[in-house]
């Protein structure tokens, strides 16, 4: 069997090395120690913000598309009402279903869509596979020749942590799991930290109610431990990778939030104060929108009653 | 006998994507925009159209939930000749042969 991960791998792979040994030249000429471990850091770090940076048309769009969100909000309004304190599973998948033609509909959704969710992961196993050819003194497939293969392979950090190595292979390296712990807990952070100011701020009223919101905060406690199994198996060079593209998406959302946050929305309302106060400033008056509640309709059909029971009705009252 | 062995890759998979289903899926929560999410749906194709069709009907489902799609409803095509059926937590079993 060919090995299809290999081959889907391969251009990854390539792109990967040309961007660390393009980061790690550029760093040398500027004056850096080639052979020091933070020079690959740096290079590591290079690599994520080029990444990161690719993707953000992906990420401005996921926005955009959220935005009609608030379009949406009365008809959702109506499908929960009707769905309201019906909790068994076949109700609720129904629920789910008519709430997700509805957004198909109107071609917005609160989900991101898989794609992102996995765009990293070619990268973060191309570095992977990377660093641990480099460990073993392999030379890349790319533009990473002998030398610097050898050269990232045993590049360390504080005196003794190699970056190839992970808290699993350390064989009691202090200085590797003291780094790895460290990282794991700036992970748990960041990640951490970027939820919080989702959820916080801006997240409509609409999406609060909802039960996948629930779900997403369970998910708050369940990370910590998904990053300490990965600071024990991955090695130091990948983990700096992902902790640099957390930090990096801690401030994307920071800019998002402020910036377009989500309509209906808590940073909405700030967000709209502060364009009413920049116009106030400028002289122009804004148009004041006011929108009526919508009664709520009942869930129910109300049966039709004959003429002569509705007289029954009456008469026994 | 022969039917269970016909079945057995695919069984496998269904065991891999059960398990993701359980383990994996929840740390990032719901993030699809179809439905149902890609997980069941690549579960589903799996279960009908073996390892081969079906992972590529999986792949191509994935490539398909991206920030640009429109999203919405999107279930596993019925077999032409009849689902197979499943097994209660979702295997698949040989179809009843029709006397």
């Amino acid at each position: 069997m060919p090995d299809i991960l290999g081959i889907i791998l391969w251009p990854f792979r390539w792109v990967i090395e040309a961007l660390l040994v393009g980061f790690h030249t550029a760093l040398t000429a500027l004056g850096m120690n080639p052979g020091d471990g933070w020079t690959w850091v740096l290079s590591i770090v290079g690599l994520v913000l080029v990444v990161r940076a690719a993707l953000i048309p992906i990420f401005v769009r996921q926005i955009k598309s959220q935005r009609k969100m608030l379009e949406v909000a009365p008809e959702l309004q109506r499908i929960q009402a009707k769905y309201k304190g019906k909790r068994d599973q076949f109700s609720r998948e129904a629920m789910t279903r008519e709430t997700m033609a509805l957004y198909g509909k109107h071609g917005t959704s609160p989900f991101s869509s898989c794609i992102p969710l996995i765009a990293q992961m070619p990268v973060f196993f191309g570095l992977f596979t990377t660093l641990s050819n480099a460990a073993m003194g392999l030379k890349g497939i790319g533009l990473m020749d002998l030398d610097l293969a050898t050269n990232f392979g045993k590049a360390t950090i504080f005196g003794s942590a190699p970056l190839h190595s992970a808290m699993s292979t350390a064989n009691g390296n202090m200085a590797v799991i003291w780094v790895a712990g460290v990282m794991v807990v700036a992970m748990t952070a960041s990640q951490f930290f970027t939820q919080r100011q989702i959820m916080a701020k801006n997240i409509s009223q609409a999406t609060k109610e909802s039960a996948t919101y629930r779900q997403q905060q369970v998910l708050l406690y369940i990370l910590p431990l998904v990053f300490l199994f990965s600071g024990f198996a991955f090695p130091l060079g990948v983990m700096m990778y992902w902790l640099v593209s957390n930090f990096w998406t801690m401030g994307q959302q920071f800019v998002v939030i402020r910036n377009m946050p989500t309509p209906g929305s808590e940073a909405y309302a700030a967000w709209e104060a502060r364009q009413l106060k920049r116009n106030e400033r400028k002289g122009i008056s804004a148009p004041v929108v006011e929108e009526a509640p919508e009664e709520p309709k009942q869930a129910q059909r109300q049966q039709p009653v004959g003429k002569n029971r509705a007289k029954r009705g009456k008469g026994k009252k | 006998m022969c039917d269970h062995l016909f079945l057995v890759p695919r069984n496998l998979f269904v065991g891999f994507i059960l398990g993701w289903r359980r383990a994996i899926s929840p740390i990032y929560g719901n993030v699809c925009r179809y439905y149902p999410s890609c997980s069941a749906y690549g579960l589903g194709a799996v279960q009908q159209f073996g390892v081969l069709r079906g992972g590529v009907m999986t792949g191509w489902r994935i490539i398909r939930c991206n920030p640009w799609a429109r999203g919405g409803i999107d279930d596993v095509p019925a077999r032409m000749d009849g689902n197979f059926p499943l097994s209660r937590h979702g295997f698949v079993l040989p179809k009843k042969k029709e006397h």
